[in-house]
């Protein structure tokens, strides 16, 4: 059997994954979950004693297929290994073989066994009663979304919601929200269902995000540490601006004022051009995008805050910068842009702190030190700011 | 014999929720509804924001092609503004936007479609040193297929399948003379494939910041400067990529195909075909297009695009009657209570809005593009088109791509055309910036007007109309591929592209009608921004219906 008795790195040998490879994999969960690289034997350990494959019922409700295509594009460990060695994904509508019937056939089987983990994808969608959105059961009737979603929920070990649509309704959701999208966890409270649940926003969900709650979930059975609106806080607990590389320019004053000018090839701070950094509390210039090659902000393009709740009405326009907001311990920052330019000396130090902090941080390296910048911004607030 | 029913649902392997009804007869499928089942409802949510966001909102219509959406709604916008790009912006969007037709074109043949073609639970069988000889003679590439045979019998003996629960390997219609070595083989690249599309993708992340769902491809240009180490890190992908289209993908598809012969001969739909060409050219000309725009009406004549012959119908699709029959540039969207049952709902089964040009359904997609570029006689195009015909034994043939096979085959190798287009475009952007020409963006005064984005996701023609006045956005809309191909009937009764193409098909079993699936798939419908069908009731001749709750089980 898959994933028991050890076979686990037998199996990744056989896409030509090393042993090495396979430690890397395990740095990698480690540094995701937050773990000291003491840690990694026994990550290894609990992903190869494993008896059995977790099995998934993987929904799509309103989405766009984003998330799942997000998925797609892990590194350590790979789809193939998520899908085939630490995880039985037994209905995924993008990815699985089987179709009609046989395909509904599955999904009905596992719901049945329980156990599962159920990870929902996109929007629930309830206009007209849920007729929004129906979807093929195994005797060919058809099914609303919201049903399916029910009967999925109840007989569920633990739910993730992956994507902004599925913790908050995400951009589908957005005024005039025509299709009466909402989120799970507020479906589910309507229903009066509880599970356990946990929400990962970000438009689409990083994938790195993910492969490290289902971890932590096989390693410890429980879900971790939520914060109010059930995301994990490790994940969720600090701004971009936080740990974004730019932030030393921030600090200076130093700021782009045109897309593609000079300051932009300098690297200079974004947030003139409506970067939502310092209210998006999420984690990205660390675990970075697609096998961490780059992200918003080191492409140059502001922050568009897809992490936050009600992402599209709270945040649009993108491009005007955010006014009006209690971010950085009551500091304005619309006072910050136009006052910081004196504070040279203070911002050449966070400039380097935060480089080292975000930088091309390999996987062992990730969810790096950025303290001494949350510090620095305690202190300045202290002092009533920059005014 | 009589007529019996057959349905998919859900098609799964697809962007979205499609949902496929056949009528079957003499195992042949003689007729086909075919409806998107998820309304979103994003032309209403665009209204009154900022012209500029639309670029980040109408990405998420779909994360399988986002970045299609993103510069379709970009070049609307620009020509609304009046904006003409920098030169070195254009590169990048060319680049990001082959790097995803990269992705999805890799994606979809191996995760997507090749299962259709391939039994994998056949691959058990396959003697490890043939496999090895098999694929050295078939021109592709080798891997640990011994590992892989190990890690397949492991998942089968572990009795979890995973995403293969439920498949319907064994299926007759599979080819019976394909040997299991081939199977292993495709097996082995379909693991092979899971890294190569990520590693497409990566390259978009890197100009995007992120994917799905870039984010710098905006109105006047793109916010992305390339360094020296980002520059690198797009050719070593683009190279690995294009050199495994070459050497895996390509092989594969003509090892492949000799074996189902049969299906050069069934879907092929109506035959007239769409393209508004991607990938721009220096002179920012639509007709200079790398893949150059066309329209395909009778037999294999090309002729220019006319914008103004395309109307959307909403005969048979769950929207006013107002929304009908209007250009999209002045189209509207006003949804209505679905009631999913045709003799109730006026004959309406579809979220599918039906786009005509002139008023017949044209097919969309890799193949248009092709056939469009191959007449057009762009050069490298032709000489792959030629050299796949003569290799499938069809030379001088270029009609026979006008079927199911022919649809996967053309657009396999327009992957290879693509991947060898966008070492190009990077060498192109090397030497301008030797040159000294770093500008990446075009700032603008204005913020209004009207403008339409014609352009191409992998899946075929796509086009965003937005109209801005007072800085707001006031209408916006979009024809997606899907819509075209998906397309649901108008009043006259001439059924959309794949309900046609299904028409014909054969249908040996009628609890997994695969031959259908592989038509279907052949599209790479992508719905989520498309329709939604339902319980078309039964027809008085129908005696049965093949859904398992219907007898047949
Ligand atoms: S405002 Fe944006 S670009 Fe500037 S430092 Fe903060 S997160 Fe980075
Ligand atoms: S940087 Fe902002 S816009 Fe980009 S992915 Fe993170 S939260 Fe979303």
């Amino acid at each position: 059997m898959p994933g028991k008795n050890g076979v686990l790195p037998q199996e990744l040998k056989a896409r030509g994954i090393t042993r090495r490879d396979f430690t890397k994999f395990c740095a990698s969960i480690a540094a995701i979950l937050g773990l000291e690289a003491s840690a990694i034997p026994e990550v290894a350990a609990a992903v190869t004693k494993a008896s059995s494959l977790k099995p998934v019922v993987w929904l799509e409700a309103g989405s766009c297929s984003g998330c799942t295509e997000s998925t797609a594009q892990a590194d350590y460990p790979d789809v193939a290994t998520i899908v085939l060695d630490i995880l039985s994904v037994n209905y995924s509508e993008t990815l699985m073989a089987a179709a009609g019937y046989t395909a509904a056939q599955a999904k009905e089987d596992t719901i049945h066994a329980g156990g599962y983990i159920l990870i929902y994808e996109g929007s629930v969608m309830t206009a007209w009663d849920g007729a929004a959105l129906m979807i093929g059961g195994p005797d060919g009737e058809q099914v609303k979304g919201t049903e399916e979603l029910k009967v999925a929920a109840k007989g569920a070990e633990a739910i993730i919601a992956v994507g902004s649509c599925a913790v908050d309704g995400g951009w589908v959701a957005a005024d005039p929200n025509p299709a009466g999208a909402m989120g799970v966890q507020k479906f589910l409270e309507q229903e009066g269902i509880k599970k356990p649940l946990i929400n990962l926003p970000m438009c689409p969900v990083n994938p790195e995000h993910l492969v490290a709650v289902v971890i932590d979930y096989l390693l410890l059975g429980k879900v971790p540490a939520l914060d109010e609106h059930l995301r994990p806080k490790l994940m969720f607990g600090q701004t971009i601006h936080d740990n974004c590389p730019r932030r030393g320019h921030f600090e200076n004053g130093e700021f782009v004022y045109q897309f593609g000018s000079e300051e932009e090839a300098k690297g200079y701070c974004l947030y003139p051009m409506g970067c939502k950094g310092p209210q998006t509390k999420t984690n990205c210039p660390i675990v970075r995008w697609n096998k961490r090659v780059s992200w918003c902000v080191e492409a140059g393009a502001p922050c568009i805050g897809c992490g936050n709740l009600n992402w599209v009405d709270a945040d649009g326009p993108f491009f005007k910068r955010m006014r009006n907001l209690e971010v950085l311990g009551g500091v304005q920052p619309t006072t910050i842009g136009l006052g910081v330019t004196g504070v040279v000396a203070a911002g050449l130090v966070v400039h380097g702190l935060g480089m080292k902090a975000a930088g091309r941080a390999g996987a062992a390296n990730a969810g790096g030190p950025t303290e001494a910048v949350k510090e620095y911004d305690r202190k300045r607030a202290g002092k009533g700011g920059d005014q | 014999m009589a007529k019996t029913r057959t349905l998919i649902d859900p098609v799964t392997r697809i962007e979205g929720h499609l949902r496929i009804e056949l009528e079957v007869e003499n195992d042949k499928v003689t007729d086909a509804w075919v409806s998107g089942t998820l309304f979103r409802g994003l032309e209403l949510i665009m209204k009154g924001r900022a012209p500029q966001d639309a670029f980040f909102i109408s990405q998420r219509i779909c994360g399988v092609c986002p970045v299609s959406h993103g510069h379709t709604s970009t070049m609307a916008t620009d020509k609304a503004f009046n904006i003409a790009i920098p030169n070195n912006a254009r590169i990048i969007r060319n680049l990001i936007e082959g790097a995803q037709f990269l992705h999805s074109h890799i994606l979809w043949f191996y995760q997507l479609a090749a299962l259709d073609w391939i039994d994998a639970s056949k691959a058990l069988k396959a003697n490890v040193a043939d496999t090895h000889a098999l694929a050295e003679k078939a021109g592709t590439s080798g891997a640990d297929f011994g590992a892989v045979q190990k890690h397949l019998k492991a998942l089968v003996d572990g009795g979890q399948m995973s995403i293969f629960s439920g498949a319907w390997f064994g299926n007759d219609a599979y080819a019976k003379k394909m040997p299991p070595e081939l199977n292993l083989i495709a097996v082995a690249h379909y693991l092979e494939a899971l890294h190569m599309q990520s590693e497409a993708s990566a390259v978009a992340a890197i100009m995007g910041g992120k994917m799905p769902h870039i984010m710098t491809s905006i109105p006047g240009g793109t916010t992305f400067v390339p360094t020296e180490e980002k520059l690198d890190g797009i050719l070593f992908r683009l190279l690995k990529v294009r050199d495994w289209v070459q050497n895996t993908m390509i092989p594969d598809t003509l090892a492949i195909a000799p074996f189902y012969p049969e299906a050069l001969g069934y879907g092929q739909g109506v035959g007239k075909f769409l393209a508004y060409g991607v990938f721009e050219a220096k002179s920012m000309k639509a007709s200079d297009r790398y893949l150059p725009p066309g329209v395909i009406r009778s037999g294999l004549k090309v002729e220019d695009v006319d914008q103004s012959k395309i109307l959307e119908f909403v005969d048979s699709s769950f929207y006013e009657a107002q929304d009908g029959n209007k250009n999209p540039a002045v189209g509207s969207t006003h949804p209505i209570a679905p009631v999913y049952d045709t003799e109730k709902s006026g004959g309406k089964y579809s979220w599918s809005k039906s786009p005509r040009y002139d008023g017949v359904p044209l097919e969309v997609g890799g193949l248009s593009r092709m056939l469009v570029a191959y007449l057009r006689g762009v050069p490298r195009v032709k000489e792959l088109v030629d050299g796949a015909l003569k290799a499938l034994g069809a030379a001088g043939k270029p009609e026979v791509l006008v079927s199911t096979l022919g649809r996967v085959a053309g657009r396999n190798l327009e992957a290879l055309y693509v991947g060898e287009l966008m070492i190009d475009q990077v060498n192109e952007l090397i030497a301008n910036l030797k040159g000294g020409d770093s500008k990446f963006f075009q700032s603008y005064n204005d913020d209004q007007g009207a403008g339409v984005g014609m352009w191409e996701a992998p899946r075929g023609a796509l086009l965003h109309a937005t109209n801005v006045k007072n800085h707001k956005i006031e209408n916006y809309q979009c024809i997606v591929p899907s819509t075209w191909n998906i397309s649901p009937r108008t009043k006259d009764g001439v059924r959309g592209p794949m309900e046609q193409a299904l028409i014909g098909n054969p249908c040996t079993n009628l609890k997994q009608p695969l031959e259908a699936l592989r038509t279907v798939h052949s599209f790479d419908p992508c719905i989520a921004c498309a329709v939604h069908v339902t319980s078309v009731k039964t027809g008085a001749e129908t005696t049965i219906w093949t859904g398992p709750a219907m007898g047949v089980r």
